[in-house]
């Protein structure tokens, strides 16, 4: 059997990747991997921001099932509870607070390391992926992990494409020959400008997002790295990698900055491919799937049974569950600060249309995702299919 | 009572403990090491241990070190003082003078960090932390860092030690999974260069109590008051009210009575832009 490895970055948007159009590309390393990769073209994520995204992809389950709480609710299942519990070795390797063991997501793993007992800066407040790769490194080079009889599951989280934007002068370069900034300024522009949600200039918009686009240079750097540790450690050859995100970020298609409680494409259509250096030619699968899957794959990859409160399928066989619609959820906050008036949102998407609710004004969004990607033009007004999706979102949110 | 299988076993752990000792003496003067004993379950052991192992190699008991946080049990305080009397270990008590009185010695006291000395002012600039005040608690984020991790280095420091021992062990949590048994950090600002010693990595929860019980070593009467792990005194708390050795150590977490440090994360969550 072989191991599962899961590489998630947070906050990378799917438009960065050179495989999934963008030229010139972000990512050259994980765009050489495509050719032993089956890639999802259309993933979405569960929701627009760490707490209401990683539900779906850690728990497979909607950010607010058993109501709005910080901590991980008792009732959800971690995907590495469901593993330890069949007999497969688990480890977890990242820095996101809000995936902290404070807030209760240390459950199952054999190793986890949260990085929140390690000290931090300004410019980087979380353990960078280099940091993250070592650690892996070391775990991976304990007695008995590789060759051993039980194979493991390996999470690994990258922080580095989160705010405050502070990427390293190399990479800066390679998006942009002329632009000098000191990293103290981009620490400037994180708190004067992104922390305010000011998009009221276009060029410092465009300048975050250049600053944005070195980390993901950046850290796909790192997974290049990543991968010379697994080559090493001799795992690369019998572990099937899964690549994701938990979420996009914003550069004012919407009117504002980082990511808030929307649920635009900017936010929620996430990467999402599978590596396996036995697969030969790269496969593209082009309906939509949704993180929710993630999990149920996981499991279905190591032989595992269904898993009673996952709420999404595995994908494999490839297309066996029909197409289905993609559901997300989060609260509506604007800006960093969630006030306890702010209601939640939602949407779903079942092709072409989208449909997004807004539970505190009690309104809606209907876009047609292929004609508009970019989610421009609202046509709840107009077009006739609007019934039909809100009545598809509202029996979802009934029978969840 | 334990069967003769599980005796050999703890006896085999006990070994395996002494050859790290072993290793470290090797290297090192025994004044030139320090025991870290804050008290506890296993740094009572590591102790007992590393008497067990002089005495056998007649070699001298190092000295052991303690930090007071401002803010310790009674019982942990007379434990260490009973018995570095009856086991005659020299023992060392480490505080950080200048923040107790900058705090008036008053838990949740606010302290201005314009009062500190300059080495205080400075810990807490390499930390990250750019505040004018902060509450006094030996187990937040800052109080931590200054209580015990500045205590520990400005010790080292001055008392020109080369090696510590810690009783630190491998399910505590699983942070601690990887840690090995030598460790050498490597000197930085404001941090001197040591090696640090991990004889019992390998005990579980339950070997600390079957060897501490079976051998009859002494520890805090707050673990049979139903405590599992000894903290600061007021983030540490009850697990349940049967001895420590009788609740489910298998099924539930040894610290799950002490406080995550609710300060560092929230602290991570506003350098990346969130509260």
């Amino acid at each position: 059997m072989k191991n599962v490895i899961l590489i998630t970055i947070d906050t990378l948007r799917r438009d960065v990747f050179g495989c999934y159009g963008r030229k010139p590309s972000l990512t050259p390393f994980m765009d050489s991997l495509q050719n032993k990769c089956l890639r999802f073209d259309r993933a979405y994520a569960t929701g627009p921001y760490t707490q209401a995204s990683f539900p779906g992809i850690l728990t497979s389950s909607y950010y607010l099932e058993y109501g709005r709480q910080k901590n991980l609710p008792a009732q959800k299942t971690l995907i590495s509870e469901v593993l330890k519990e069949g007999g497969i070795t688990t480890a977890a390797f990242h820095s996101n607070p809000y995936l902290s063991e404070y807030f209760g997501w240390n459950r199952g793993w054999d190793t986890f390391y949260d990085s929140m007992e390690d000290d931090v800066t300004d410019l980087y407040p979380f353990m960078r992926g280099s940091v993250i790769n070592r650690k892996v490194d070391t775990w991976l080079s304990a007695s008995g992990r590789v060759g051993g009889d039980r194979p493991f599951f390996l999470w690994v989280h990258y922080m580095d494409v989160h705010e405050p934007y502070v990427p390293e002068e190399k990479f800066v370069g390679q998006i942009d020959a002329n632009l000098r900034l000191e990293k103290e300024e981009m620490l400037g522009l994180f708190k004067e400008v992104i922390l305010k949600r000011d998009t009221s200039e276009f060029e410092t918009v465009a300048l975050l997002k250049k600053l944005y686009s070195a980390k993901v240079l950046e850290v796909d750097s790192y997974v290049r790295e990543l991968f010379q540790v697994f080559e090493q450690a001799g795992v690369l050859g019998n572990s099937v990698i899964l690549f994701g995100s938990d979420h996009g970020d914003e550069f004012g298609e919407h009117g504002g900055l980082s990511h808030d409680g929307k649920m635009y494409s900017e936010l929620v259509s996430v990467p999402f491919f599978i590596y396996d250096k036995d697969r030969s030619g790269g496969e593209v699968y082009r309906g939509p799937v949704s993180n929710i899957d993630i999990a149920p794959t996981i499991a279905h990859l190591f032989s595992l049974h269904r898993v009673k409160s996952f709420k999404g399928t595995s994908l494999f066989p490839l297309g066996a569950s029909g197409v289905r619609p993609c559901f997300g959820e989060a609260i509506n906050k604007r800006g960093h600060k969630e006030k306890m008036d702010d209601k939640p949102i939602y949407y779903c998407l079942k092709d072409p249309w989208k449909i997004i609710f807004d539970e505190g004004a009690g309104t809606y969004e209907l876009y047609d995702v292929k004609g508009d990607p970019g989610e421009k033009t609202d046509c709840y007004g107009t077009a006739g299919v609007a019934e039909d999706m809100k009545r598809e979102i509202h029996s979802w949110l009934e029978q969840r | 009572m334990l069967d003769h299988k599980r005796i050999d076993e703890l006896n085999r752990k006990i070994a395996q403990s002494k050859e790290v000792f072993k290793q470290a003496f090797e290297r090192f003067e025994p004044e030139e090491t320090r025991l870290i004993w804050s008290g506890g379950k296993d740094s009572t052991l590591t102790l007992w241990i590393c008497r067990q192992f002089c005495q056998d190699e007649g070699l001298t008991l190092p000295r052991a070190f303690t930090i007071d946080e401002g803010d310790a049990f009674e019982e942990i305080d007379d434990f260490l003082k009973r018995y570095s009397r009856e086991w005659q270990v020299g023992l060392d008590w480490g505080r950080n003078e200048d923040v107790l009185k900058a705090a008036g010695h008053q838990l949740d006291a606010e302290v201005r960090v314009s009062d500190l000395n300059e080495r205080n002012r400075e810990e807490i600039k390499r930390i990250g932390f750019e505040l004018e005040r902060f509450p006094f608690e030996a187990e937040s984020y800052v109080g931590n860092h200054l209580m015990k991790t500045v205590v520990f280095n400005t010790y080292v420091e001055d008392s020109g030690v080369k090696a510590v021992f810690q009783g630190l062990r491998w399910d505590e949590q699983p942070a601690r999974k990887n840690d090995p048994y030598v460790e050498e950090v490597a000197a930085a600002h404001l941090v001197p260069a040591h090696t640090r010693y991990r004889p019992i990595l390998h005990f579980t929860e339950r070997d600390i109590w079957d060897t501490t019980l079976h051998f009859k070593i002494p520890f805090c009467p707050l673990y049979r008051e139903g405590y599992r792990s000894l903290g600061a005194k007021t983030t540490s708390m009850k697990m349940a009210d049967i001895p420590a050795w009788e609740q489910d150590l298998e099924n539930k977490v040894e610290r799950a009575g002490r406080r995550q440090d609710k300060e560092k994360t929230m602290d991570r969550l506003r350098k990346l832009g969130y509260m």
